[in-house]
């Protein structure tokens, strides 16, 4: 049985894809379990910082996914820890402080329009943290976006967030309970009090996650966001 | 607004629409209904689709638009409303056609004279690979420089700016004392008094001349004719002088810098007469279109310059980072403007780019499928002119269409970059043409 910290959680259409902190000697790696036939998990009722018993086999995953394990039973969960200890392994796993360093590859502006993607092939992983000197949160157009800038200055710009805690709470903002001028009273949110929240908070880290392989590229986006929010926050606007 | 005005506006977001949308969804895509959303029906997916609207951001200069369309339909109609009206197509409040698009009602500038110098020392390339250090040959193979203007004793950033300057001053027929501000803009230049000011009295304009310098590196001539345009566009002022001026063969030394990088580049200035289109003067000569500017954060790291406490030169320099990002980043800016002006890129006549080295430019006009003999051949003969290669390419595309008969001159591109990476992007069309 393998021991599982859960640091990610994200909403990948339907499905959630999980990502854990395995101890693999005297490194902390990460690990992917994905159920034998699919992607993703349609429904995992944990939370990130549980620790999951679980058995995993590894498979002939294609690059950059090399973190798949396949999941041979269900989850059994044995323990949990705080967010900022949580954050504390994130830190010692897999980090980079450039746009080279991410996935070991070159990262390429979509020439299109907006976003950033790697070749499948040239990426050495999918999943990498790393500390932020700024950090912005938009709805645009519907949809959550993320502008952040790495310990290198080097910025991202329209990162989608797929991180299931972020997105759940800005549905919650935004449902239709809450009254008038939602979007607003949000985009304020963003700018004003999240700013402080996210960039003051000791445990503050980021973990970029890249998509399967679409359209020959691996896109990039924001897994996850350290801290996470909390609903009384909802509160405050 | 008129209705005709406004059925004209329409169209053409409904063209720039189009243009983007193909571009993200593939060029035999079907153009859909205009109540049709885009996400929910699956014709672009969440990141399609903001790809698609930073797109149309960029095309049509109108910034945040998605911001405006939180809880709305991802439509055609939606955005057209949105392109029409930002404000009040995220809620019912009026705003005036004029205050949102000050330009639309400004008074256009014309560049009505140019004129470029370079350092009076030409070298083989073969030479400043020697001085550098380098395998004689690399500058040429590598980076396809034939030669190198350097400044000579006596030459500086002032000697030559203000050579362009008043050359420029006597082809457009216009006395210094006409002019209301001096524009400046160099990489090199970091002295006291600054070189607007120096300018100013080398060319004695009147006391109540502005004088201003602009930063921004290579993109510092894009950046101070935008800058022109707005006090032309104001109504502050009707006659200004663009100047831009590098002397990097003093900055740049063997030694100091890798010859890689410091082969590169050489010396020269450029300077541009501007005027408002009703001023005296301004009969002829190029219009100026609109500009596109922004920050690619992305490549910040790809080139750094900083002083060190001892005196030296602290050089970042990711060539090939430096290389790819030049090429994606002016390919997207060219893009952007042959969308937002309506002009395609076949029939411009010439493209007045930063030039970081020939070879680049060859794959630039590889990657926009241009002919190379548009772009012209500064940086092969007088290496990367900093602010001053642009410049340079603009005047002599210029001096190009002059010898065209009035009503055949062709549109003109401008793009260029600045480490951070900045870019900027613009057009200018022949007066006679009056677009």
């Amino acid at each position: 049985m393998t021991k599982l910290l859960i640091t990610e959680i994200t909403r990948m259409g339907q499905a959630f894809c999980v990502i854990g902190l395995q101890h693999e000697k005297e490194r902390i790696c990460s690990i992917r379990p994905v159920p034998a036939s699919a992607n993703g998990w349609l429904h995992f009722p944990h939370r990130r910082g549980d620790i999951l018993e679980c058995a995993l086999a590894p498979f002939p995953a294609p690059k950059p996914h090399v973190e798949d394990r396949t999941a041979t039973r269900g989850f059994q969960k044995s323990n949990s820890v705080a967010e900022a200890e949580t954050v504390s392994y994130l830190r010692k796993a897999e980090t980079a402080d450039s746009l080279p360093d991410l996935f070991g590859c070159q990262v390429r502006e979509n020439i299109k329009g907006a976003g950033h993607h790697v070749m499948p092939h040239e990426a050495k992983r999918s999943i990498c943290g790393c500390e932020t000197q700024n950090l912005r949160l938009e709805l645009y157009a519907n949809e959550l976006r993320a502008t952040l800038a790495l310990p290198s200055g080097e910025v991202l710009r329209d990162l989608p967030v797929v991180d299931r805690d972020w997105r759940d709470f800005i549905d919650a903002a935004l449902a239709s309970t809450r009254g008038a001028n939602r979007c607003a009273r949000l985009d304020r949110f963003l700018n004003s009090q999240f700013h402080y929240k996210i960039m003051s908070c000791p445990h503050h880290f980021i973990r970029i996650g890249l998509t399967r392989p679409f359209q020959e590229f691996c896109w990039l986006m924001l897994d996850t966001l350290f801290p996470l929010p909390k609903p009384e926050w909802l509160e405050e606007f | 607004m008129a209705p005709s005005s406004i059925f004209q506006s329409d169209e053409q977001h409904r063209r720039l629409l189009v243009d983007c949308f193909r571009r993200e969804a593939g060029s035999s895509a079907a153009i859909p209904g205009d109540e049709v959303d885009l996400v929910e029906t699956g014709l672009l997916d969440s990141m399609g689709w903001v790809s698609f609207l930073r797109a149309v951001e960029t095309a049509s200069g109108a910034t945040d638009l998605g911001i405006h369309l939180n809880g709305r339909a991802a439509s055609f109609a939606i955005l057209l409303a949105a392109l029409r009206d930002p404000i009040s197509a995220a809620a019912p409040a009026q705003i005036s056609e004029v205050s949102r698009h000050p330009a639309a009602a400004a008074m256009p500038a014309v560049v009505a004279s140019s004129s470029s110098a370079v350092g009076s020392r030409v070298i083989a390339a073969e030479e400043a690979d020697r001085a550098f250090g380098m395998p004689v040959g690399k500058l040429r193979g590598r980076a396809g420089i034939a030669s190198l203007a350097y400044a000579v004793e006596g030459e500086n950033e002032l000697t030559l700016g203000a050579r362009a300057a008043e050359e420029a001053l006597r082809a457009g027929s216009c006395g210094p004392q006409q002019l209301d501000w001096i524009i400046a803009t160099s990489e090199t230049h970091h002295d006291y008094p600054a070189l607007s000011a120096q300018v100013h009295s080398r060319l004695l304009a009147r006391e109540n001349c502005a004088a201003l310098d602009v930063g921004g590196a290579c993109l510092g001539l894009l950046n101070a004719l935008a800058v022109g345009q707005s006090l032309i566009g104001s109504g502050q002022a009707k006659t200004i002088l663009v100047v831009t001026a590098d002397v990097h063969s003093r900055t740049l030394t063997p030694g100091r810098v890798a010859g890689e990088f410091g082969g590169l580049f050489g010396d020269g200035a450029s300077a541009f007469l501007l005027r408002s289109a009703n001023g005296n003067g301004a009969s002829g000569g190029y219009l100026l279109g609109e500009f596109i500017f922004g920050c690619a954060g992305q490549y910040a790291a790809a080139i750094q310059v900083s002083d060190s406490k001892d005196g030296s030169l602290n050089v970042k320099f990711d060539g090939e980072a430096l290389s790819r990002a030049a090429i994606t980043r002016m390919e997207k800016v060219l893009a952007a403007v042959e969308l937002r002006s309506g002009i395609p890129r076949a029939s411009v006549g010439g493209f007045a780019t930063h030039q970081p080295n020939p070879r680049l430019v060859t794959l630039l006009a590889k990657q926009c499928g241009v002919p190379k003999s548009a772009f012209p051949p500064v940086a092969r003969v007088s290496g990367n002119l900093g602010s001053s290669t642009c410049g340079a390419a603009l005047h002599e595309t210029l001096r190009n269409a002059a010898k065209q008969e009035p009503g055949h001159r062709r549109p003109i591109f401008l793009a260029s970059l600045g480490p951070g990476l900045l870019f900027g992007g613009g057009w200018l069309t022949a007066l006679e043409n009056g677009k």
